[in-house]
Formats: C-alpha cells, structure tokens, sequence
C-alpha cells in the first residue's frame, strides 16, 4: 500500500481550465456527424415498431417480440453521467 | 509459461488523444544523475534537435510546454499536413526520406505567427508530468510505438478496433464493407469471452466509428462502470477506455473538464484521469495482479518527435490522392509519427525499455494494429479473422515476467484537491 516512499503527488489540475464555451475542434464536429448516424439506426427501428399495429398482436410469441424491440428503444444502455 | 502470463486475466487499453512521445517523454533522455543520463535506454531528446522555421531561423526543441493555452489553434494533424510534417516540405515521389523536419513549417500554417509556430517543438520536463513519467520509467516503455497511419483520430483509433482503418486515411464517416474483418470486441464476444469500451459519459461518449455503436451498444459502458467493474472483480477479459473529450457540466452543476489531453485541453486533468485508471486497478490486489494495462495515444497531433517513422506491412487498401491530399496514392505501407505507450502490470520490471528505431539490432516496431493482435493473440490463442497488419505485428504480453514485485516496490498515486 501507499507509503511515502512509493507515493506520487498529483498536482490539482490549474484552475480556470473548465471553458465549456472553447470553440469545438475537428475532432469533437466529426463525432458529432457520427453519432447523428449512429441515431438514424434507432429512427429506423422505432419507425418499424410504431408500424406495428398491437392489435394485430395475437400470440404470447408475437407479444414478446414486439414487447423486446420496444424495451430496447425505450431502455438504452447507457449509463448515468459520471460523477467528479 | 511465466507466472506474469499465467496469471494474466485482464487486458486494459487506456487511448489517450494528440501528444507525441518527444512532447511528452522525451524530457526523460535529459535527467542527469550523479553526472550521468538517468535514463540511458529511452530513446528521447538531446535538447539539439531542430526544425527550421518558414524564416529560415533554426528552432531547436525547449522545455517550455504548458499545461494549456499554448497549442491553440489545434496542430495540423491531417494527412497532407503530416506528410508536411515527416518530409519537411520535399513533394511526394519515390526515394523521399523522411527527415522530421517539417513541423514548425506546418504549425505555421495554422498560426500565422512566427514565434508562435515554434511552440510545436516544446516538451514537458518530467516533473510537469508526475504520473506519464512515473509509469514510464517504473514499468515498460515503448521506444518504437508509432501511430498506424501518419493522420488524425478516427482512422487511427480504428486500427486500435479493428486492426485496419478499411483504407481511410481522416474523420470522414465511413462504414465497413468488408464484413469478414470484425473488431476485437466482436471476435472475443462471438468466442464466448467477454469485451467492453468505456467511454467517460453520455456528454462524452466515444470515439468509436459508427460501426460499432450502431450495432453493438451492448458492449459500450461508461467509466464510472468501469471504476464499479474494478472493485466488484466484473472487469471484462479485455476493456477499452476512452478519456473525456469535452468540457461539460458535471451532475449538480458542476465542471467535468475535458481529460483527452487533445490540444488545447488541459495536460494535467489527463494526468489524474490516467492515475484514476491505475488506481481503480492498483487498489484491488486481486485486479492488479491479473491484469495488464496499455497507456498509448491514438497519434502525435502534430507535434514534434526525432524520430522518422518506419514503412510497414501494406494492409491491402490504398487512399486515393484525393483522400491524402498529397497528389499520391497511399498505400499505407508507413506508419504515422512516434506517440507515448506505456505497459503496466507488477510483473513487468522496473524500467524497462523496448528498443526501436535507435537500435537496429533489437528494434522492436509497435503500431496500433499490435492492441488486437495481441489481445486475440492471447485470449483466442490465435484467430484467424486477423487483419494482414494484424498478422505482422509484434504483441506485448512476453514483457510479463516470472517474478511479482513487491508491493512497496510499486507507486501510489495521491491527487491533490483543487
């Protein structure tokens, strides 16, 4: 475990730093086109949902397929925001 | 087999973003103890390399780089710009021989201002850095880790992914065709083994090409899972971790700055976000025993490093000339510009170095294509979904001894509050 012979300090990053209003880089617009692609996936898949007429839905078999594909849109992975 | 391999159960790729390995380590060639190099192996500065600058003036590298603020507009890190960059301005044709000796030409381009062109040849002491520096010299450092193609992110990362960039040399979007060559995340996850890229946050995300996060969401977790993976023992058999890439409000209203190290963010908040990653491993014995962790940068962003980069293995596609920029087709049959890679595990020796480029007689080239080599190397014990540059590359793993170091051997990192 940490002792003072093996303990790095790590300074405090320089106050000042946080500037949420720099202008975005390359990089950070090109990720921005990306995932606008990535969404069109879901646009696609929730237009084929909302397709499907739940009457039409008469087994137990359909039900949980179409019950599966709506979950999935509706409950994404993705986690909650990290905390500093 | 040694017991550092035998014991391996976790491979950790931490991507960090835009630094080359002069900018960041090459200040370690320049400590002296006792009147002697303290690190004689590292292949790092002189302090008398130089460019010339669009004046004719020779700018010789200093030790003058600052945590932020001085890199702003963002380097040229484009194709024709690092094809600037590697053969100092000499036009595309055969027998050119990179020389290095274009970067302070190219950061002119996008400052307009002399003296504030020369900014590209900064480094930082080691003292600036107390985490890079201190995992650098205390485990494995990679003197011939080079970006897999001399251009930006995107295409770089995906080498990372999928051993290839499918013959992309920019951001551009693009969708992979050649459905046979699959990512190290799906080959392992389709073999019964267990993969994940963690990305900071929902304001963050990843880097990922579409690919990836339009098919396959469910191998994507953010780092605060990453950090719960850690302590619960649930970290998967290989993980990918990509650092902040913006400045955001925090929950609560808070600051979550950008921890990407991408000019011109702040050097430092990528130091503690690289000590967390250790840490979160460091901190469960039975994690940092069973696990290797790889610190590399996806590419130099522009920015000065001595060392001309290597031709390599072509990987079957080419970039038109319209796509490089240059007037020439390539081939990618050269890699891109020298960046910081570091191994970490308690069964890897204090100080090793991995020769490149200064000694031919031991050289040993690393590029990105060698993280899915070697992850699938080991995880699949051989796969035959390798890219062609996957299939030539070195991997890392034999830097796993047979011995573990002692606990008081190895360092802690302690974060100072603001």
């Amino acid at each position: 475990m940490a002792t003072p012979a093996n303990a790095i300090l790590v300074p405090a990053t320089q106050r000042g730093s946080y500037n949420p209003n720099r202008p975005a880089g390359l990089l950070l617009r090109s990720q921005t086109l990306h995932i606008r692609e990535a969404l069109l996936k879901h646009l696609e898949e929730l237009a084929a949902v909302l397709a499907i007429d739940p009457k039409s839905l008469k087994t137990e078999g359909e039900v949980s397929a179409y019950i599966h594909r709506a979950t999935a849109i509706l409950h994404t992975h993705a986690a909650k925001p990290a905390r500093k | 087999m040694p017991a550092g391999l035998d014991n391996l159960k976790h491979i950790v790729v931490l991507m960090m973003e835009n630094r080359s390995f002069d900018h960041m380590l090459g200040g370690l060639s320049l400590v002296i103890e006792n009147g002697q190099k303290k690190y004689p192996n590292i292949n790092g500065l002189t302090g008398n390399e130089s460019n010339p600058d669009t004046q004719g003036a020779i700018v010789r590298v200093q030790p003058n780089a600052k945590f932020q603020g001085q890199l702003d507009p963002d380097p040229d890190h484009h194709f024709p710009g690092v094809d600037l960059q590697i053969f100092g301005g000499a036009p595309p044709g055969p027998g050119r021989v990179p020389n290095m000796q274009g970067f302070v030409k190219d950061y002119f381009t996008q400052t307009n201002d002399v003296n504030r062109s020369h900014n590209i040849m900064y480094y930082f002491t080691p003292d600036k850095l107390p985490v890079l520096s201190t995992l650098a010299t205390q485990f494995a450092l990679f003197n011939g880790w080079f970006s897999s193609i001399p251009g930006p992110t995107i295409c770089n990362r995906a080498f990372a992914h999928y051993g290839t960039s499918f013959g992309q040399v920019g951001m551009d979007l693009f969708y992979i065709l050649d459905t046979a060559i699959l990512s190290t995340y799906e080959r392992i996850i389709q073999a019964g083994h267990t993969a994940k890229i963690y990305y900071y946050d929902q304001q963050s995300s990843t880097m990922e090409i579409v690919n990836l996060l339009k098919n396959q969401p469910q191998i994507f977790g953010s780092y605060q899972q990453f950090i719960a993976d850690c302590a619960s023992n649930q970290l998967p058999e290989y993980s990918f971790i990509e650092p902040c890439y913006n400045d955001h409000p925090g929950p609560g209203g808070g600051e979550i700055l950008a921890s990407d190290q991408h000019p011109d963010h702040n050097i430092q908040e990528g130091e503690r976000f690289i000590a967390n990653i250790y840490t979160a491993i460091r901190t469960n014995p039975a994690l940092w025993s069973s696990t290797l962790l790889l610190i590399v940068y996806d590419e130099h962003g522009g920015i000065y490093d001595h060392v001309p980069p290597p031709a390599c293995t072509p990987d079957g596609y080419f970039a038109n000339p319209a796509d490089t920029g240059t007037g020439e087709t390539f081939n990618f049959d050269r890699l891109g510009v020298r960046v910081p890679a570091i191994a970490v595990s308690p069964y890897i020796a204090k100080g090793t170095v991995i020769p490149g480029p200064e000694d031919p007689a031991n050289c040993r080239i690393f590029e990105h294509a060698c993280i899915p080599a070697t992850v699938t190397n080991f995880f699949l014990k051989g796969d035959a979904k390798q890219t062609p540059r996957e299939k030539q590359a070195n991997t890392f793993l034999d830097l796993l001894s047979d011995q573990l170091r002692p606990d008081a051997d190895i360092p802690f990192f302690k974060l100072g509050g603001s």
